[in-house]
């Protein structure tokens, strides 16, 4: 159906493809995988017409795809379901379908009443449960994903490309789009997946493709191989850390939550002692992001105490947390802790700050001293303290974040799903890290989904549902099939049933 | 996205820093202008007035370029002037006081400044609404309470014993350099200074950047917020008080009419990104001057006053152009827009 041949593009004289090849056939599920800079998103732009190749061919249908702009690939029925979805918030579900293809009265006046009833159609043969007339602004995420998709399928497209589409969807959205990826690959449907979640690309994957850094590795049948191998060829020749948990001795309890309630989660009890590493999982809206923030004093405490190194705390901010010691690496990075105009160092040293504003001048020298031991400390990849953070690659703005809380001399930090869009490479590095800071003390709550990664590093693992603690299971009770019992309530619901 | 790190870098730092510092090519280009249609006239005092009439603009539009880097604007400075200004006369005519009218010019530019940004800060309302209304309100005040005393305009009272001390501090020169341009650039030297060298220079930076981040990095956004006002409003006091010595009167009808937009575009000018986050103060000087520069030139062209607005809307809007489309262009030119 696809056939990407020989595809080279370079930027400023800097190859980033190089004589790649990538096909997909019809009615398939193909993923793309690579680490980021290996080159996906670049060929994906290329074939949705975002940037033109230097050269190669692409082959779509049996035609010849030239020059191609956005709407020629379009209208030739390629569809891009962006990371961050293209969707106009503040219209209805159908209005965003039939956006510049609106059915209209012979009066020229839209005719509503066919819009709705079409798109309800529409949802209907998906098996999407959205209602036509449903503002954007207003649907799930997951919602908004298959809305997405929806919209594509209505303008005709043969090929979807998904670019992550789960990152930010629970499991039982995620199970829901892979049922409709399914039944739309029957009616000869393919796709293009992009993810970097393993699991996930061996539940819904038919073949793969890997990249790395803009070079063709590997082509192949999913079935014929195994996690392990592909992120071999992902990671390549470098060396693939997997953080070594070392059982370690924990200290004195440093943090107590003792019946805490809070918008978004109720009566958890909790001792955390200090060097501690405990992993938080739970679905979305599972109240473990909302009690961190309520920890860190971003949101309330209405219901219980909570206690820091011994000292009760009735009314939390985020500048008290700081001084007693505690920080939060918030989720989306981009939104909620990249300072997308600050250079390395300022994103490095905008917190310390705020403890140390008593003395306002800034000494520049003195900084930028202790940010390379810093970024030495967690090698940090970059050239100079002086480059925006913007510059850099996910996985180094986050080792940026992680060094602005060190700089604060922070000893309990609260990482809310820290490796969020970033590689595998940095992933691992990341929970490195995370052992590492632990032996030297400090005390570390993560929250992630991703419970491989929970094993690398965790000495036990609490899981949320709707709100509530569910369980605590130590280290070796965390397997992916207990914790998913747990985060879906399924042990609960099993239980009733007998 | 690894991409962007791919790129060389040499070559681009050139074009950079013409972008950042484009307000001082703006700047020359104007001032050459003026050399050029001067010719001959062209003198050393000539020169130097040019830098005590920016004074006034000046001072207050670095308060404008705080507010504009938080996300924020203030559309009350120019009827802040008028208030302040106004209200100024009459405490000098009560006091006899240079030092308590400073005091007093300084004071009321923080409450105003309070005022604002309290509103903006705190009850989070819009500041271009806020200052909307402020403006309307100042100015407003000021008419009024002049027609209750039965005036038409605030007129120092020239038989004071300060009252050649308090005007002639407004024409002094120390070593030909008149003491209220000396006042512009000291105002700078702080204002720089602040802006790039302290911890609350950077939460301005960064609550303009993103909020939501900065705030959980442990910033105080609202207390930065009120704070740019309250400079502005300080500034503000601080230029009516110049305006004073220069003058010696206030028509609160008129004075300070149209700063909030000559500030706005000095600051823009000056490079700062209305967006926020982004630039540096020390266009705004660059930015004042330019169009203190513009007046002199029309004036000596002997062209009707009225022109001048044109021709500083002009000068706005190639500025933003050679700031926004050019780089935009070349962008496009080099490089596809990554997604």
């Amino acid at each position: 159906m696809l056939e990407m041949a020989d595809i080279s593009k370079s930027f400023f004289g800097v190859p980033v493809l190089q004589h790649v090849d990538f096909s997909v056939e019809h009615g398939e599920v193909h993923a793309l995988l690579g680490e980021n800079g290996a080159g996906k998103s670049t060929l994906m732009n290329i074939l949705a017409g975002v940037y033109t190749r230097d050269s190669g061919t692409v082959l779509f249908n049996g035609e010849k795809l030239e020059h191609t702009t956005v709407k020629s690939s379009e209208s030739a029925g390629i569809a891009f379901v962006h990371q961050e979805l293209n969707l106009f918030n503040d219209l209805r579900a159908f209005e965003n379908i039939f956006l510049c293809k609106e059915i209209t009265k012979k009066s020229g006046m839209l005719n509503k009443k066919a819009m709705i009833q079409k798109a309800g159609e529409l949802f209907d043969s998906l098996g999407v449960d959205i209602d036509p007339c449903a503002m954007v602004s207003e649907l799930e995420t997951g919602k908004k994903q298959l809305l997405e998709i929806a919209k594509a399928l209505y303008a005709n497209a043969k090929l979807f490309i998904l670019d992550e589409p789960t990152t930010a969807l629970n499991n039982e959205e995620i199970s829901h789009l892979f049922a409709i990826v399914r039944k739309l690959k029957e009616q000869g449907k393919s796709f293009v997946f992009i993810s970097h979640k393993m699991t996930e690309i061996f539940t819904v994957a038919d073949r793969y493709t890997v990249l790395r850094n803009g070079e063709f590795i590997n082509t192949g049948n999913i079935a014929d191989t195994t996690p392990q191998e592909v992120t071999k060829m992902m990671v390549g020749s470098k060396y693939c850390e997997q953080a070594a948990y070392e059982t370690r001795s924990c200290g004195e309890p440093v943090l107590e939550l003792n019946h805490l309630s809070g918008h978004g989660f109720t009566d958890v009890n909790l001792s955390v002692r200090q060097g501690e590493v405990i992993g938080f999982t739970g679905l979305v809206g599972s109240g473990v992001s909302e009690m961190f923030q309520t920890v860190f004093g971003v949101l309330p405490i209405t219901g219980g105490t909570l206690k820091i190194r011994g000292s009760e705390i009735s009314m939390q901010t985020i500048h008290k947390a700081m001084k007693r010691k505690v920080s939060m690496i918030p989720s989306n990075r981009k939104e909620n802790s990249v300072i997308q105009d600050f250079t390395l160092l300022e994103n490095c040293y905008v917190s310390e700050h705020t403890l140390s504003e008593k003395l306002q001048h800034i000494f520049l020298r003195k900084e930028n001293k202790r940010f390379y031991r810093l970024e030495e400390a967690l090698n940090i990849k970059s050239n100079s303290s002086g480059d925006m953070i913007t510059s850099l690659s996910g996985g180094n703005q986050q080792k940026v974040i992680l060094a602005r809380w060190l700089n604060t001399k922070a000893e309990i930090l609260l990482m809310d799903n820290p490796t969020q869009g970033i590689d595998v490479g940095a992933k691992a590095e990341i929970y490195k890290l995370i052992n590492q800071l632990a032996k030297e003390g400090k005390t570390i709550l993560v929250n992630t989904l991703e419970i491989p990664e929970l094993q690398q590093v965790a000495d036990r693992c609490v899981v949320f549902y709707h709100g509530h603690l569910q369980t605590e299971l130590k280290r070796d009770e965390m397997s992916e099939e207990t914790v998913m019992l747990w985060a879906t309530n399924a042990i609960n619901s099993s239980e009733v049933a007998q | 996205m690894n991409e962007t790190r791919l790129k060389p870098k040499i070559g681009n730092s050139i074009t950079k820093a013409m972008g950042n510092y484009s307000f001082v090519l703006i700047f020359l280009v104007i001032f050459i202008a003026f050399l050029i249609i001067n010719s001959g006239a062209t003198t050393w005092s000539g020169v130097m007035n040019i830098l005590r009439h920016s004074a006034v603009v000046g001072v207050l539009s670095f308060g404008m370029g705080l507010v504009i880097i938080t996300g924020g604007i203030d559309l009350s400075v120019g009827s802040m002037l008028s208030l302040i200004g106004g209200l100024s006369v009459v405490v000098f005519n009560a006091t006899n006081s240079p030092i308590i009218t400073l005091v007093f010019a300084l004071g009321a530019g923080i409450f105003c400044g309070l005022i604002n940004g309290i509103f903006v800060g705190v009850a989070k309302m819009p500041a271009f609404i806020v200052t909307l209304s402020t403006m309307l309100i100042f100015r407003s005040i000021a008419q009024y309470y002049l027609r209750t005393m039965g005036l038409s305009i605030y007129n120092m009272d020239g038989t004071l014993s300060s009252y050649n001390a308090m005007y002639g501090f407004g024409q002094a020169k120390v070593l030909t350099v008149p003491v209220v341009g000396i006042a512009l650039i000291v105002v700078t030297v702080i204002m720089v200074y602040v802006s790039t060298m302290t911890k609350f220079g950077k939460t301005v930076f960064a609550v303009g950047s993103n909020e939501k981040a900065a705030q959980l990095a442990g910033i105080n956004v609202k207390r930065t917020r009120v704070l740019v006002f309250v400079i502005t409003g300080l500034l503000c006091g601080l230029s009516s008080f110049l305006w004073l010595d220069m003058n010696g009167s206030v028509d609160p009808a008129t004075i300070g009419k149209s700063y909030e937009m000559y500030a706005i575009a000095a600051v823009v000018i000056g490079g700062i990104s209305m967006s926020g986050g982004k630039g540096r103060l020390l266009g705004v000087l660059f930015g004042a001057m330019s169009y203190t520069i513009i007046d002199k030139i029309i004036a000596s062209l002997g062209f009707d006053a009225l022109i001048n607005d044109t021709i500083k809307g002009s000068i706005l809007l190639i500025a933003v152009f050679a700031q926004i489309v050019v780089p935009a262009i070349r962008e496009q030119v080099r490089k596809p827009k990554s997604l």
